[in-house]
This record gives C-alpha cells, sequence and structure tokens, in this order.
C-alpha cells in the first residue's frame, strides 16, 4: 500500500491506494498551523478507513504548501506534478488540469505521454482561489457551503468589476445597497473565479478541474466552461486529487 | 578544499574606507552601465547601488509612485537614510524612466549633500550612438574634474580601461568556467559581484588566484540559465542548488549582460564607448528582442541549458515589456521557461519556490 498527503494551505488530504491505483481510504481535515500533527493524523484516519495496519504502507510522498514539514514522507513533489500525475491516471491522453486550492490555482498542460509541457500559478494574490470565496462568504455572513447553491438558482450573472479580495467585498456590499438579487451576486463572485482562470493561460485538449473549490462548487466548472467555449470536467474526488497524485508517485518509487 | 572556502570576499564598506584613507573618493552609481575607468582615474571608487535590499523603503515611497521598481525605491530610502553619506558623489545612469525619475528628484526635489551627475547612454549600437557616447564621456569627464580637482590625462585614462580590459576578460573566464570551480550558485555570484565595488587591481588579484589554485571536476546538476536584472533576493541561489540544478550562464543586468569586450580605439573615450556598446544586448541600449533572443539561444548552445528562468523585478517595465516575446520565442525553439517576479526586498516566497521546483520538476 502507499500513501500521498497533500498538505494545503486550507486543508489535508491523505489518500492510501493499492498496487493498482485504487482508492482504499482517504481523508480530509483543516491544516491549521500544526502541518505536521494535521498530516500525521489526516493518513493515521485514511489508513483506518482503508481497513489496514499502519505499517503496511510501504511508501509515503508529500505535497502542497506544506510538504516540508512532512518528516516521515519518503519524498516529496509539487501540487502541480501530483495533480497532473493523479488526473492523467484517470484521463490518459492530452489533458489541461485546472486546480484550484484554497491559496493557489494552477494551470498544468500535460502531453500524450503525460509529461508535463507547461504550467502556469498565480502570484501572491488570492483573486481566484478559494481563500477570495471564503472572504466573500465571510463578508456576506453566509455559510461557505451555501454559495454554490444560491449561484446555482440565479437567473443572471452580475457582472464584478474588481477581482481584488478586498475591493470585490466592498463592490458587492454596494449592489446589495443597490438592490441587486443576492444569487446574481454570487454567481458573479464565482464567474469572475472562471474570469481569472481564462486569463491564466489558454485551455486546450480536455479540460479537468481538481481541487477544494470545484469539489463543493460545481458552479465554477460551468460558468469555466462558459467563458472558455469548451467542455470542462471535474476530476475523481477533486479535492483529493494532489494526494492521489502523489500516492501514485510513491508507488513508483 | 573548494573553491569558495579559498576567497575572502571583502565587504562594500571595508573597500570604501580603505580607499578614502589612501586619499581616493567614493561614487556611489545607480544601475546599469558608466564608464568605470574613468571613475577610476579620477582616483574615484565606484560603488554599484542595486537597490540594495533589506532596507526601511518608507522613506523612498514618500516621494515615488506605487509602480516603481523596488530597486528605485531602496535606492533612494538607501539615499535619504544616510546610508551613502561615505559616497562623495551620486551618479545616475539614464537606464530607464525610474532610473531617470530618480535623478530628477535628487537634483530637483530632494537633493542630497553631495553632487548628483546623470548620465546619458545612446539608445541603439550605430555610429552617430557612439560619437554621442563618447561626447557624453568628455562631457562627465569634465564633471569629474570639478568634483576630483584634477585632471588625468589620456595616458592615464588609457592606463585604467587597461586595468578594466584585464579584470573584465577575467570575470569572463570566471563565467564561462563556472562549472569547473566547484563554487555553488550563491558564492559564485558573491564572487562576482565584488566588480560592482572592488578596484579592478583587487578584483585580478582576486580572479587570478581563483584560477592558479587547481580545482577539478566538473559541477553537477539540471544545467539552467538566470535572466532578468539582479538576483536579489539571493535565496532563489540556494533554492535552485537545493533542487539540484546550478546557473551554467546567465543573462542578469548586474552581471553577465556586462561583460564587456576589450576596446580598439586608439582615443580613450571613443574606446570607453566602444566597450560599453559593444557588451550583450540590453534593452537599456535599445537592444531589438531578436536580438536578446539570438543571444539567450546561443547560451543554450554553448552550455547544453535545460530552460531559462526569468527573475523580474517587479514593475521593472523595461524587462516586462520584452519578456513575453523571450518567452514565445524560447518557446517556439522547445526551451522552457519560467517567470518568477520578486520586490528585491522580500524573501523569496513559497508560491515562487514551488513553481521553481515545478519547473525543474518539468525540465529534469
Amino acid at each position: 500500500m502507499f500513501a500521498g498527503i497533500d498538505v494545503g494551505a486550507t486543508t489535508t488530504k491523505a489518500v492510501v491506494i493499492d498496487t493498482d491505483k485504487t482508492v482504499l481510504g482517504r481523508f480530509v481535515l483543516r491544516s491549521g498551523i500544526d502541518l505536521t500533527s494535521s498530516a500525521k493524523e489526516s493518513l493515521d484516519r485514511a489508513v483506518a478507513q482503508a481497513g489496514i495496519p499502519r505499517d503496511a504502507i510501504q511508501a509515503i510522498v508529500a505535497t502542497g504548501f506544506g510538504r516540508k514539514n512532512v518528516p516521515f514522507a519518503h519524498d516529496t513533489k509539487t501540487e502541480i506534478s501530483c495533480h497532473g500525475r493523479g488526473c492523467y491516471h484517470y484521463f490518459p491522453e492530452a489533458i489541461t488540469v485546472v486546480d484550484i486550492g484554497g491559496q493557489d490555482s494552477k494551470i498544468i498542460k500535460l502531453n500524450t505521454e503525460g509529461r508535463r509541457i507547461g504550467f502556469k500559478m498565480n502570484r501572491k494574490c488570492a483573486a481566484g482561489t478559494g481563500a477570495f470565496l471564503e472572504e466573500i462568504a465571510y463578508k456576506l455572513d453566509i455559510p461557505i457551503g451555501d454559495l454554490n447553491g444560491l449561484a446555482q438558482g440565479a437567473n443572471n450573472t452580475a457582472k464584478i468589476g474588481s477581482y481584488c479580495t478586498v475591493f470585490t467585498a466592498t463592490e458587492i456590499l454596494d449592489r446589495i445597497r443597490s438592490g441587486e438579487v443576492l444569487d446574481d451576486i454570487i454567481r458573479g463572485v464565482f464567474d469572475s473565479v472562471a474570469k481569472r482562470i481564462v486569463e491564466m493561460d489558454t485551455l486546450t485538449g480536455r479540460v479537468i478541474m481538481t481541487g477544494g473549490v470545484v469539489a463543493f462548487n460545481n458552479i465554477v466548472a460551468e460558468l469555466l466552461s462558459l467563458r472558455a467555449g469548451i467542455e470542462v470536467e471535474i476530476a475523481p474526488h477533486p479535492q483529493e486529487m494532489g494526494a492521489f497524485g502523489a500516492a501514485i508517485f510513491a508507488e513508483e518509487l | 578544499m573548494t573553491a569558495e572556502n579559498a576567497v575572502l570576499i571583502p565587504r562594500r564598506s571595508e573597500v570604501a574606507s580603505a580607499f578614502k584613507q589612501q586619499g581616493g573618493l567614493v561614487a556611489a552609481v545607480l544601475p546599469i552601465h558608466y564608464p568605470r575607468a574613468l571613475l577610476l582615474a579620477f582616483n574615484i571608487l565606484p560603488m554599484e547601488v542595486w537597490g540594495p535590499p533589506r532596507v526601511d523603503v518608507s522613506l523612498g515611497s514618500a516621494h515615488l509612485q506605487p509602480y516603481v521598481c523596488s530597486v528605485v525605491r531602496n535606492a533612494l530610502s538607501f539615499i535619504l537614510g544616510g546610508g551613502l553619506d561615505v559616497a562623495d558623489l551620486i551618479m545616475v545612469p539614464h537606464a530607464c524612466d525610474s532610473l531617470q525619475g530618480l535623478g530628477s528628484i535628487l537634483l530637483d526635489f530632494l537633493p542630497p549633500k553631495q553632487p548628483v551627475i546623470p548620465f546619458y547612454l545612446p539608445r541603439g549600437g550605430s555610429q552617430q550612438g557612439e560619437v554621442f557616447f563618447a561626447e557624453e564621456l568628455r562631457f562627465l569627464y569634465q564633471r569629474l574634474e570639478e568634483i576630483a580637482g584634477i585632471s588625468p590625462s589620456n595616458e592615464t585614462i588609457m592606463k585604467s580601461i587597461q586595468w578594466e580590459e584585464v579584470a573584465d576578460e577575467l570575470l569572463a573566464r570566471l563565467h564561462k568556467q563556472r562549472g569547473r570551480l566547484q563554487f555553488k550558485d550563491h558564492d559564485f555570484y558573491r564572487l562576482i559581484r565584488t566588480r560592482e565595488y572592488l578596484p579592478a587591481e583587487d578584483f585580478i588579484d582576486i580572479a587570478q588566484s581563483i584560477f592558479d589554485a587547481d580545482y577539478e571536476g566538473q559541477q553537477e546538476g539540471i544545467p539552467i540559465i538566470l535572466s532578468g536584472i539582479v538576483p536579489e533576493p539571493m535565496g532563489l541561489l540556494k533554492t535552485i542548488s537545493e533542487f539540484g540544478a546550478r546557473v551554467v550562464a546567465d543573462d542578469l543586468a548586474c552581471c553577465g549582460r556586462r561583460l564587456y569586450p576589450a576596446g580598439r580605439s586608439e582615443d580613450p573615450f571613443f574606446r570607453m564607448a566602444e566597450r560599453i556598446l559593444g557588451g550583450p544586448p540590453d534593452w537599456c541600449r535599445g537592444s531589438p528582442i531578436q536580438d536578446r533572443l539570438d543571444h539567450l539561444h546561443r547560451m543554450i548552445d554553448a552550455t547544453d541549458a535545460r530552460g531559462v528562468i526569468f527573475y523580474n523585478v517587479k514593475f521593472c517595465e523595461p524587462e516586462l515589456f520584452d519578456l513575453p516575446d523571450l518567452r514565445q520565442g524560447l518557446g517556439d525553439l522547445g526551451v522552457p521557461t519560467v517567470s518568477i517576479e520578486v520586490d528585491i526586498s522580500d524573501p523569496l516566497s513559497s508560491q515562487a519556490t514551488t513553481r521553481i521546483e515545478a519547473f525543474f520538476e518539468m525540465i529534469r
């Protein structure tokens, strides 16, 4: 058995696979500030879900923002490699992977052999990431889990002028005061995330989305598809795709 | 013993103090190109100011737009905070609009205690450009005469040029043979950047001692080329080593773009002009993008580099104007690139580190 641990800025994910790359167990928890403990706990829970003893894990690869904080990992890989590797397992062809995490958004391009031929990643800005959505939900005093449902029920997409997190929150409050429909505004917020992705790079080939944002907000894939004019698919277990890719790398060690 | 242990690199402040104690003057010189030989002929030591990093920028920020780069912002802050009080004059070459703006601020609004000398480079490498530049150097000579109170002869200037040519030849050899020297990138750049403040004779001694020692072997690691302005924060170089890569050549404004060839003219002013204008292509002399692309391609061919890291200072507009075409051109040739933008005062962010590591995973 092999394990991958993706220590993200917001959540830590662990995945346990067997030699056929079948997922036996997976677990997600908030990363908090003690990244090593979060990594250990997520692995323990994934192992328990898999119903195997801890020492049955032959190799572990850590990835994500906190990958260097996993002292018991046998190797580390960037989340860019891991999301690509995980997706290529399910879609073994030329693909573009769009990963939106808590702090980073990435566009990863793989060729038909699964070799990465390019990637883009956001800079030091929360626009187009999960942190952006969290901040908007907080400012609107709406549970973050409700955002997707509100946007799905919208009749229109409000045009959000700024995608700076701070200025967008102010802009939204202005729109609410002026009587705009909340659902339309929320859909506009998701659309600004899709817009940010389209501006980062061209989307070519088969487009697959991963990450925690799309795992809970499938509206993003829908809006990205509209923006880019191509079909956009959501990967299996999108939130744990980085950890799954890391587990495959562990199996290949 | 490795090379980096064998070389004692003197500190800038110590070099400046020692030079002044021997009766010389010190010039604080902003980037990028200037006639080092002419200053030294006047017994003025040029001490280059690339920022510096890690200064309190609030003093400079009060006088600059938010979109001015950190090299200029830090320099103004450093001047206003007294960091350049050791200097007897400040020279501001017109490399870009922000540096020209800095020159104007110092001349018109915030005059420091030292005289400020702006300095103009011709755009393009035509013969008229060389004539203009030689005239500009003669004008600079007159300003330096007023400040230093001496009038060095053509023979003195020519002797200074010859020292610089020897130093630059050794600098070029260091660049070319870096893989054989067993310096890690961080130490190599600390070494060659002494050219920013050491007199030519002192740099020659250090460089010669490195070549005289018997260093064997060839460094290993993924070969890459670094392009940009200045390798600050220098944490980048340690990151590159940690990830099993090494810089095999550079197109940095403070390093590889200043490998000036020896001159031919018997006129010292023309000789200084032809040297600076004959250097590797650079936007601040108006080099076409195609020339920069060809230059990068030649470096890649000569070194078998597997990719190029563009390490750019945020808001460096001239550099960023060229960047998309350079990346596109290299991409067309199958050369992978990554672009990292930094503020020279900030540590390398985790996002930047991840992007660099992901780049190495891709080209490994």
